[in-house]
């Protein structure tokens, strides 16, 4: 809403922390289905008088008509504008005048609305939702203001911003029939077209309760939550079936190269694999080989092409969670003078010795004691642990999945990494682009 | 083995219990007319901290969290803003290497180290933050105090970090956020002054090792130092640990002298600290940094305000800024420029209080054709804060957000460090956080009305806009109080334009000969007599056409129409002339006779010499891809530039000044497209902008077919 994660690349960051959030003490939580449908999660805790209500929609840009991409994000911005009981510009003022904040963010796999509360406030949290998923409501001013609105966030976030295309460019050529070959963010043409019945049969379709998962972590009382819950949430009518996209992405079977211009001084090399669903073994094998690459200055590309061989102001590597065959992204913008294809070569030199050689025991538990620093860093807030229960209910089919992530990290073997690079970081399985200053252009 | 006895009176208890209970939850009448009311507020425990002092003066603050294993550090130290001059970077460069070698360790074991512990160890110019989980802190603060003590910076690592540097400074360039910040310091605070500094390229490529090398000697001393803990730690604890790495130490020898009350570190040069006061804002200036092609333009208000953190109105002025800008969603500039005018994605203003001089800034992203009315908005939305007082409404909603901010960030047990920290750095009360909910609590609309008299300059601020110089820059000069845009380039220094030498000995009447040769010579367009020529263009969706007629020697008429409205017409012959539009006639005056004299010219460049035109040849500049020489033109009543083609020699931009009822404006004309007709070559494409970009193409175009006399009738 405000700052709308529409932004895969952002996403990255969000969603590994977010769902890899196992910890040295679990999280507790109590879970229950309403007849509805509707998955219910609480989490108590009481160190600070503050409520996260949570709901995650499943639905994303994957499942949209391929003639109105985009339509699921905008589609969350229109849910900020009210509902049958709740005027224009009010949601967010409820929330604000309680001392609360409020956002919402979409990824090509589900929408993720919350409100943060001092903890008296629990019961508007529930009231807002279950407005937002009982009869939203949107007039016609709305409708245009937030085209805009998204237009001008896909100018912000994309058009204007150096390297902004870049996501855009790699998913746009890494995918030739499934729907995460279109960007979260969308096409102005198609928000153009987006019409009135699109937006009823969407709200019809997706968000019904048994489609989402709500969440209310904090300061509360599970006895007293579950009562406010069913009082609000109890008498939202199920929906049918929820449709899923069926479309398969065939396998790659040759790199594919491209070179794309942008305003920018310093050109920039991307590479990006196909890599397996979120929640799968092989999965946490491929993440962790990207904090191999990437992960503290001792990683290996930061040593070896940015320290050591001085090819580099930035070099990255991180994976793309999807619920379906996602990406792992290596990207690295060069220094002053130097040319592409040799930062090309020493990152590509990287990633094949990780496909060569074992990686040693000492190196394996660094990535170790990094992981485990980061599930229980992860779960310092709520706002943080009630997305990642969200998460693992959505994604990995149960709840409790949460606290057992970080034991699928744990239990990677050097074996395991060498395997999954050679399986998956392998020139046949990827795209390499060429990110190039305009004056290189030749006409 | 138990049966279950379903006669029991127990179990039927509970089942007629259960059977009313689920019904009763499900059926729970909710009123989902209203809001529901809230219960009672829940208690907000602003915690405490511990804090002592080490023998050598170091400051130890320990706030301590058992809920999560993990434990951090921040080592601080209090320094004065320091003038970097022309070597700025430097200090940047020490912050970016305090951890690349000590003199036991080498960068790469202290980053090897740091990973192996699953730790972050990051630095700044003023000090380090480091965490782990706490069965990894012992070691972690081993190399804390290492690094602290004793960073080497060895020569290779300072090398590849100025060039990394310097590479980053590089792609400032291209990010049109980046360069407002920048821009934005140097003009509120002036280059003269530690926070108006800005790093380019050249100025790291001054910075030597030992400048970094004394700047941290110089500053990271105990006595101005603080080591603040967060977690699971324990005083006890806590203090042990400092005692042994940090209790016996002093700093480094430092060389330094006095010259006239100024401090000079062998080194590093002399101490300036603080620099010149921040001039006084100016009338409402708009600056503008070209970004051309961007998508949308950047705007930053910005002014230097006199707010210190301890400052008694300084709660006043936040409640102030948030109701205007200051990250809630029902903010003044959110619900205007987002909610209701769809102009951006989001608007912001904030006001940042500094112990030496503090900054207020606002403003948002729009695409390039919004540009002047977002900044019209903004300039209301300021002025509404000085001239009304805010609603209650407002003001309520405001208190509450900043209130549940507060209460939200003590989820964060690094939140209370900030808090301790900021009261030693800041002088603020001993209470400031422990009072701040009671004292937000009795703040009204009078004193947020007087902030904003006090912090908010909507006639005495900077106007920043980054973009499309050539889509909105012209409509911007209304908005200065002086009726000008000014241009800086990205490193906030006044914009000039770069160019290649022109050849040796190329004056600038060869280059304008050059074009009337390439036109068809001087016989050709003396063989002119008359000429008749019309252009279309398309504006907001209507045609609009535009006539001209010559006749030699001097009788010109220019019509243009949009359908069968006549916008504009002019007339000129033998010296006197009039022009026509919607408000009636007017006779020429001098200026405008002298700009009808050369217009009366189908091909004015062969007139150059006899128009008494002073030319002086710039250089070669770049238009489009083409390399053009850039010859400026001084007459009687003004200066404009013209761009020749190096290759062609066609001319093909004119940029001219003009005074106009938004301010004054640069009028620039494109022309391509040239083609023969009647033996001389006339542009077919003409782009012309003065604000709004129009497009005209020739539709016809007629040479000596004769031209009626009565068009140019003055009468």
């Amino acid at each position: 809403m405000i700052r709308t994660n529409a932004s895969l690349l952002t996403l990255t960051t969000a969603m590994t922390t977010m769902t890899a959030t196992a910890q040295l003490r679990p999280i507790a939580f109590t879970e229950f289905d309403l007849p509805n449908g509707l998955h219910v999660i609480l989490h108590e805790d009481h160190s600070t008088p503050i409520v996260a209500v949570s709901v995650m929609y499943h639905v994303g840009s994957k499942d949209e008509d391929p003639k109105r991409r985009g339509f699921a994000h905008f589609f969350e911005h229109l849910l900020f504008e009210g509902s049958e009981n709740i005027g224009r510009g009010e949601f967010a003022r409820y929330v604000e005048k309680a001392g609360g904040v409020l956002n919402a963010n979409t990824n090509g796999d589900r929408t993720y609305y919350y409100e943060v509360l001092p903890s008296n406030q629990l019961e508007l949290g529930l009231w807002l939702e279950s407005e937002r998923m009982l009869h939203a409501r949107v007039d016609n001013k709305g409708i245009e203001t937030q085209r805009e609105v998204v237009k001008e966030e896909r100018r912000q976030r994309y058009e204007n911003q150096p390297y902004g295309g870049i996501l855009l460019e790699v998913l746009d050529r890494a995918y030739t029939k499934h729907p995460y070959k279109w960007p979260t963010i969308g096409f102005m043409e198609d928000l153009n077209a987006a019409s009135e019945a699109d937006y009823q049969r969407f709200y019809k379709t997706f968000y019904v309760p048994n489609n989402a998962v709500l969440v209310v972590a904090g300061d509360i009382h599970a006895g007293k939550a579950k009562e406010l819950v069913s009082a609000y949430f109890g008498g939202i009518p199920k929906g049918g079936e929820v449709p899923r996209t069926k479309v398969v992405e065939p396998p790659m079977k040759a790199e594919v190269r491209d070179v794309v211009y942008d305003r920018i001084q310093l050109p920039a090399v991307v590479m990006a694999y196909r890599i397996p669903a979120y929640g799968t073994k092989d999965f946490y094998a491929v993440d962790m080989l990207n904090r191999l690459l990437s992960n503290g200055n001792s990683s290996r590309l930061n040593t070896e092409v940015k320290d050591k061989q001085q090819k580099a102001l930035f070099v990255g590597s991180f994976s793309l969670p999807f619920e379906h065959p996602g990406l792992a992204i290596a990207f690295g913008i060069a220094n002053m003078g130097v040319a592409p294809d040799s930062l090309e070569q020493a990152m590509d030199a990287v990633i094949r010795r990780t496909r060569e050689e074992v990686i040693s025991e000492a190196e394996l538990a660094k990535l170790k004691a990094q992981v485990e620093t980061e599930f229980v860093t992860g779960n310092s807030r709520l706002e943080g642990i009630a997305e990642s229960l969200a998460s693992a209910r959505t994604f990995l089919g149960a709840t409790e999945r949460m606290n057992d992530e970080l034991d699928q990290y744990l239990s990677v073997t050097a074996q395991d990494l060498q395997r999954v690079a050679k399986e998956y970081f392998v020139p046949t399985n990827r795209v390499v682009l060429h990110y190039l200053p305009m004056s290189q252009k030749k006409n | 083995m138990r049966t279950t006895n379903m006669t029991s009176p127990a179990t039927r208890a509970l089942a007629i219990a259960g059977a009313l209970l689920i019904p009763a939850l499900m059926n729970a009448q909710v009123d989902r007319s209203k809001a529901p009311a809230p219960g009672p507020a829940p208690a907000v425990n602003v915690g405490g901290h511990d804090t002592f002092l080490l023998p050598n003066g170091m400051r130890v603050i320990v706030v301590e969290n058992h809920k999560l294993p993990l434990v951090g550090v921040q080592v601080r130290f209090d320094i004065d803003p320091v003038l970097q001059g022309d070597k700025a970077g430097y200090q940047d460069l020490m912050g970016e290497l305090l951890a690349s070698g000590t003199v036991r360790r080498t960068k790469q074991r202290i980053d090897e180290q740091v990973d192996a512990l699953g730790a972050t160890l990051s630095t700044s110019n003023d000090g380090l933050y480091a965490s782990s989980l706490k069965k990894n802190f012992p070691k972690l603060m081993e190399l804390v105090q290492e690094v602290v003590k004793f960073a080497s910076f060895p020569d290779d690592e300072f090398q590849k970090a100025r060039t990394r540097m310097q590479s980053a400074v590089r792609t400032r360039v291209d990010d049109p956020d980046q360069i407002a910040d920048a821009v934005a310091r140097a003009l509120i605070y002036g280059k003269s002054h530690p926070y108006g500094e800005v790093v380019t390229e050249e100025s790291l490529a001054k910075v030597e090792r030992g400048h970094v090398i004394a700047y941290y000697q110089r500053f990271f001393r105990p006595e101005k130092g603080y080591i603040v803990f967060v977690g699971d730690i324990g005083r006890e604890e806590a203090r042990v640990m400092c005692e042994q790495y940090f209790g016996a130490w002093k700093g480094a020898e430092i060389a330094s002298t006095t010259e006239n009350g100024v401090e000079v570190v062998q080194g590093l040069g002399p101490i300036v600290v603080g620099g010149s006061v921040p001039r006084p804002d100016p009338e409402r200036l708009v600056c503008f940094v070209d970004r051309p092609g961007s998508a949308q333009s950047v705007i930053k208000f910005c002014s230097a305000v006199p707010l210190r953190p301890n400052a008694p109105d300084a709660m006043p002025a936040q409640v102030m800024n948030t109701i205007l800008g200051g990250g809630v969603f029902n903010a003044r500039l959110m619900q205007n420029l987002r909610e209701d005018k769809a102009y951006t994605y989001g608007a912001y203003s904030s006001l940042s209080p500094d112990r030496r001089i503090g900054s207020w800034t606002g403003g948002c992203s729009v695409r390039n054709a919004v540009t002047d009315s977002a900044v019209a908005q903004i300039i209301l939305e300021m002025k509404r804060m000085q001239e009304e007082p805010v609603t209650d409404a407002e003001l309520a909603l405001a208190k509450s957000y900043m209130a549940g901010s507060f209460a939200r960030s003590l989820e964060d047990p690094g939140t209370l460090a900030r808090f301790a920290l900021n009261t030693y750095l800041n002088e603020l009360k001993p209470d400031h956080y422990a009072t701040y909910l009671q004292r937000l609590d009795t703040i009204g609309t009078d004193a947020v009305q007087q902030a904003a008299m006090r912090y908010l300059r909507p006639d005495n601020c900077f106007v920043l806009v980054v973009g499309d110089k050539a889509e909105v820059a012209n409509k911007l000069a209304g908005y200065s109080l002086m009726n000008a845009v000014v241009f800086y380039d990205v490193d906030g220094d006044l914009y000039k334009e770069e160019f290649e030498p022109a050849p040796p000995g190329l004056t600038a009447k060869d280059v304008v000969e050059a074009h009337v040769r390439a036109i068809g010579g001087r016989s050709a367009i003396a063989a002119v007599k008359d000429m008749e020529r019309s252009y279309a263009a398309t504006v907001q969706g209507m045609e609009v056409v535009l006539t001209e007629h010559h006749k030699a020697p001097d009788s010109y008429a220019l019509d243009m129409r949009m359908g069968p409205m006549t916008l504009q017409k002019l007339v000129y012959a033998g010296g006197r002339g009039y022009r026509q539009d919607m408000e009636g006639r007017v006779e020429l005056n001098d200026i405008e006779l002298a700009d009808a004299r050369e217009s009366s010219h189908p091909f004015p460049e062969a007139h150059y010499a006899e128009l008494d035109y002073e030319m002086l040849l710039g250089g070669i500049v770049t238009i489009d891809g083409k390399r053009t020489y850039r010859v400026q033109f001084n007459k009687e009543n003004g200066v404009f530039t013209e761009y020749y083609d190096v290759e062609t020699g066609l001319k093909v931009r004119r940029s001219e000044p003009e005074e106009t009822a938004q301010g004054r404006i640069e009028v620039v004309t494109d022309y391509s497209d040239y083609r023969e007709v009647g033996g001389v070559k006339v542009p077919y494409a003409i782009r012309q902008n003065a604000g709004m970009d129009m497009r005209f193409t020739a539709t016809d175009i007629k040479v000596n077919q004769g031209v009626d006399a009565s068009l140019f009738r003055l009468d």
